[in-house]
C-alpha cells in the first residue's frame, strides 16, 4: 500500500516538474514573443513619424508654391473668381435633345424604339411616349438587338 | 563541551531566570535520545524561516518594477526628452519627433583609448581626436562620442567592434516647414529642451516626458500642442511680406493676422526669420521677433485709440467737432498736421485726414488722468504676456504731463509692442471686447471667458465706420480690396535718430479690418524704414507701402479664413452711424 503512494507521490513529482518547466518555457517563448512584436512596433512607429515629417517637408508651403510656379500655368486665385452657392443660378430643367430632333424629323410616336424603354402596359395605353424621357431622366436601356 | 556565551556570564547574577533558560539551551546540546525532538523542532523552524525568506525575496524581485541600473539609468539621464508634436490650426505638422542614434562610450571599459580614438575618428572625421581622447581619460561611466549620426556612421561603427562603444536611440526635433512660424515655434536643443517660443512653454508647461526617448517612452503618449496658426496663411503673409521688404528696399518688415472675435493669432511673421534648425541665426539680434519683442512707436494707427476714447467718454460724440485751422502750440512745441486741411472738423474727418491737431485736442480734452487710464485698461502701458516666453516692456514716459498726452494721442512718446497696439484695435473692431491674444488655438466661448469690455459696441460701430471710410475716401485706399469691405488705417512714424525725429528713417504700420460690417480679422503690417520709388513719388509713408502689401494680403488670405466675397455694398453696414447723421453718411 505504501509502495504505491509513494509510486503515486514520485509520480506526481514527476509530472508537477515537467508541467512546471513547460510553463516556464512558455512564459520565457511568449515572453520574447512579446518583446520582438513591441521592437517592431516601435519601429513602425518611428519609421511612421519619420515618414510624416518627410511628407510635411516636401509638401510644405513655400516648396509646393515655388513647384507650381516653375512646372504649372496656374495664377493666384482673384476675389472675382469666386461665387457663393446662392449666387448659382438654377439648374435649368433637362431637355431631351435627341428626343426633340427626333420629333422634328417626324419620326416622332410611332418610333419603335420609343416603345422600348417602357414596359408594355404604357405602350398599350395610347399615353404619350416622348414625354416620359424629357421630365424624369431614366438610364437608357441598350437596344434590343434584331434577332 | 557547553560553551560559554556571554549572555550565560550575564545571566549568572539573576538566578531565578537562569535555570529555564541555561536549562534549554543545554539541552538542544545534550546527546540524549530523548532531546532530538526539540532540536528537530529547531532545525525545522530555521528552514522555515529561510525558505519564507527566499520566497519572499523572489517574490519582491519578480514583482518590483525594472528599474534602470547603472549604464541604463546614465543612458536615461543624458538621452533628449519626448515632445509632443506642434501642429498648426488644421492639424498640419509644425514640429515633430523623429529617431535619430547617438553613439556613447563607456571610458572604463575601453581597453586601448589610443586605439578606440582613432578608430572612431576614421569614421567619423568631424570629431576632434584629442577632444574625444580627454573625454575618454574622465573617470565617468559614460561618455557621448557624437550625438545624431547616420544609420551609414551607425553601421561602421558598429562593425568597428570596438568594446565599451555603443548606441542609444534619442529624439531629434526637426521642423519641416523651415522658416515657416519659425519664430512663433522656437527651437529646441540638442537635449530636445525648448530654448525659446512655443517650445519653451511646452516645456514649462510641463508636457513632456523626460524619461526620453528609446527606451520605452515615445511620443505616442503625448497629446500634441495645437497652435492658432494656419499654416497656408502663415505662408502666405511671409510671401507677400517679403516681396514688399525687398521691393519698398525696407530693413525689416512684420505682419499679423488675428482673429478679432477669438484673439488668436492666425499668422504672425517678422522679417529677416531664421530656420529653427538652424539655431545660430535665432541669436541674431536682426532678426528678433518684431510683433511682440520689439517696442515701436506706433504712429498714427494710435489715433484710432485716442478717437474710441474720446467717442466712448460720453463728452464727444460722433458729429462733435475739432479746430484744426492752424498748428496746436504748447509751450515751445507745435503740432502740425501732415495733410493740413485748416479748418474745423468732425471725428470722422479727423480720423481720415490723420488731424495730429484733432487727435491732440481730444486727449487734451479729457485730461492727461483720463488718457492714461483709457491706454491701462487699453493694455498699452503694461507688459503683454502671451505663449510666448519673450515679450517686451512697453516704454511710457516717467512723467507723463500734457504734452505727453498730446502726442501719444497720435501715437508718438509711447513705445508698444506692434501686438499690443493690434489687441486694442482688435478690441476697438469687434464690439468693445478687449481679448488678450493667443497663440494656441481657442474657441470664441473660452475667449468671451477671458475678455473684458473695453468700449461700448456703438464706439465699435463708429470706429469700423471710421475705418471704412478711411478705406473710402482717406489715406487706406490703396488696401481696400474689392470684395471684402475692407477699412484700415496708417501710420506712420519717424523713428528716433540720436535723440531727435527723422524725417528720412520712418516706421510705417497699417491696421486693416475686414469685413468691416461683421469684422472677422485684423491685419497689421509693418516696414522699418521702407524707401520712397519712382511709382510711389517718392513717398515713404504708410499708405505707399503697408498699405498695399496689407491689400494684397488681404486679398490673397480672405478667401483661405473663409471670408466670402461680396462686390454689392451690404445694407446697412452702420445703422447707428447712418441714424445720427455722421460726416460721410450723406
Amino acid at each position: 500500500m505504501i509502495k504505491f503512494f509513494h509510486v503515486v507521490a514520485i509520480g506526481g513529482l514527476i509530472a508537477s516538474a515537467t508541467y512546471a518547466y513547460t510553463i516556464k518555457y512558455e512564459t520565457l517563448y511568449h515572453g520574447e514573443q512579446l518583446a520582438k512584436l513591441k521592437q517592431r512596433s516601435q519601429k513602425e512607429r518611428e519609421a511612421i513619424a519619420v515618414l510624416k515629417a518627410e511628407w510635411q517637408h516636401l509638401n510644405r508651403p513655400d516648396r509646393l508654391q515655388m513647384l507650381s510656379e516653375r512646372h504649372l500655368a496656374l495664377q493666384p486665385l482673384a476675389a472675382t473668381q469666386l461665387v457663393r452657392f446662392s449666387d448659382i443660378p438654377a439648374r435649368a430643367p433637362k431637355v431631351d435633345d435627341i428626343g426633340r430632333k427626333l420629333e422634328a424629323l417626324g419620326l416622332g410616336d410611332d418610333l419603335p424604339t420609343a416603345s422600348i424603354g417602357r414596359p408594355a402596359l404604357s405602350a398599350t395605353t395610347a399615353q404619350p411616349v416622348r414625354t416620359a424621357p424629357q421630365t424624369t431622366p431614366q438610364p437608357p436601356r441598350p437596344p434590343q438587338r434584331p434577332q | 563541551m557547553m560553551p560559554t556565551t556571554p549572555e550565560q556570564s550575564a545571566t549568572i547574577d539573576s538566578p531565578s531566570r537562569r535555570r529555564p533558560v541555561s536549562g534549554f539551551v543545554r539541552s538542544l546540546f545534550s546527546m540524549s535520545k530523548d532531546k532530538s525532538e526539540a532540536r528537530v523542532g529547531l532545525i525545522m523552524l530555521c528552514f522555515c524561516a529561510l525558505f519564507l525568506t527566499l520566497s519572499g525575496r523572489v517574490l519582491y524581485l519578480a514583482m518590483g518594477s525594472e528599474e534602470p541600473v547603472g549604464l541604463r539609468r546614465a543612458t536615461a539621464d543624458a538621452t533628449s526628452a519626448a515632445r509632443p508634436d506642434i501642429i498648426d490650426r488644421n492639424g498640419e505638422v509644425l514640429a515633430t519627433d523623429v529617431r535619430s542614434v547617438s553613439v556613447f562610450a563607456e571610458p572604463r571599459k575601453i581597453l586601448d583609448k589610443d586605439e578606440a580614438v582613432e578608430l572612431l575618428t576614421a569614421v567619423l572625421p568631424d570629431l576632434n581626436a584629442k577632444d574625444l581622447r580627454d573625454r575618454f581619460e574622465r573617470r565617468r561611466g559614460f561618455v557621448w562620442v557624437k550625438r545624431e549620426i547616420t544609420p551609414r556612421q551607425q553601421a561602421e561603427v558598429h562593425r568597428l567592434g570596438i568594446p565599451g562603444v555603443g548606441f542609444v536611440p534619442e529624439n531629434k526635433r526637426v521642423y519641416p516647414n523651415g522658416t515657416a512660424a519659425a519664430h512663433v515655434l522656437g527651437f529646441a536643443n540638442i537635449d530636445n529642451i525648448g530654448i525659446a517660443g512655443i517650445e519653451k512653454y511646452i516645456d514649462q508647461k510641463g508636457l513632456i516626458d523626460p524619461t526620453g526617448a528609446g527606451l520605452n517612452a515615445s511620443t505616442r503618449d503625448l497629446a500634441p500642442v495645437q497652435l492658432s496658426i494656419d499654416l497656408r496663411v502663415q505662408h502666405a503673409l511671409r510671401d507677400e511680406l517679403t516681396i514688399g521688404m525687398a521691393r519698398f528696399k525696407a530693413k525689416a518688415a512684420a505682419g499679423s493676422i488675428i482673429d478679432v472675435n477669438t484673439g488668436e493669432v492666425v499668422a504672425t511673421v517678422s522679417l529677416p526669420d531664421f530656420d529653427p534648425s538652424n539655431q545660430a541665426d535665432a541669436l541674431d539680434p536682426n532678426r528678433i521677433n518684431r510683433i511682440n519683442v520689439g517696442v515701436f512707436e506706433m504712429g498714427s494707427t494710435f489715433k484710432a485709440l485716442t478717437v474710441a476714447m474720446a467717442l466712448d467718454s460720453g463728452r464727444f460724440n460722433v458729429n462733435s467737432t475739432f479746430d484744426a485751422r492752424s498748428a496746436l502750440r504748447y509751450g515751445r512745441h507745435t503740432i502740425n498736421d501732415f495733410h493740413a486741411k485748416n479748418r474745423i472738423m468732425t471725428v470722422p474727418e479727423v480720423f481720415i485726414y490723420s488731424s495730429n491737431i484733432g487727435t491732440a485736442r481730444m486727449a487734451l480734452q479729457l485730461g492727461v488722468e483720463h488718457h492714461r487710464n483709457f491706454l491701462r485698461r487699453a493694455g498699452q502701458l503694461d507688459r503683454l504676456r502671451t505663449e510666448l516666453p519673450e515679450s517686451a516692456e512697453p516704454i511710457v514716459p516717467g512723467r507723463w504731463g500734457e504734452l505727453n498726452t498730446m502726442t501719444i494721442a497720435f501715437g508718438h512718446g509711447l513705445a508698444v509692442a506692434p501686438l499690443q497696439a493690434a489687441m486694442a484695435t482688435a478690441a476697438l473692431m469687434n464690439g468693445g471686447n478687449l481679448i488678450p491674444p493667443t497663440f494656441i488655438k481657442r474657441s470664441e466661448e473660452q475667449a468671451k471667458a477671458v475678455a473684458t469690455r473695453l468700449v461700448k459696441p456703438e464706439t465699435s460701430e463708429a470706429m469700423r465706420y471710421v475705418m471704412r471710410l478711411n478705406a473710402e475716401r482717406g489715406s487706406a485706399g490703396k488696401a481696400a480690396v474689392p470684395g471684402f469691405y475692407v477699412g484700415g488705417k496708417t501710420g506712420t512714424a519717424e523713428k528716433v535718430v540720436n535723440g531727435r525725429y527723422s524725417k528720412t528713417r520712418l516706421f510705417t504700420t497699417f491696421m486693416a479690418v475686414a469685413p468691416s460690417d461683421k469684422p472677422r480679422y485684423l491685419f497689421m503690417t509693418i516696414y522699418d524704414e521702407p524707401q520712397g520709388l519712382p511709382e510711389t513719388q517718392g513717398f515713404a509713408t504708410s499708405g505707399w507701402n503697408a498699405s498695399p502689401t496689407t491689400g494684397r494680403i488681404i486679398e490673397r488670405v480672405a478667401p483661405l479664413l473663409g471670408i466670402s466675397p461680396r462686390f454689392e455694398a451690404p445694407d446697412r453696414p452702420f445703422p447707428l452711424m447712418a441714424r445720427v447723421g455722421a460726416w460721410g453718411t450723406r
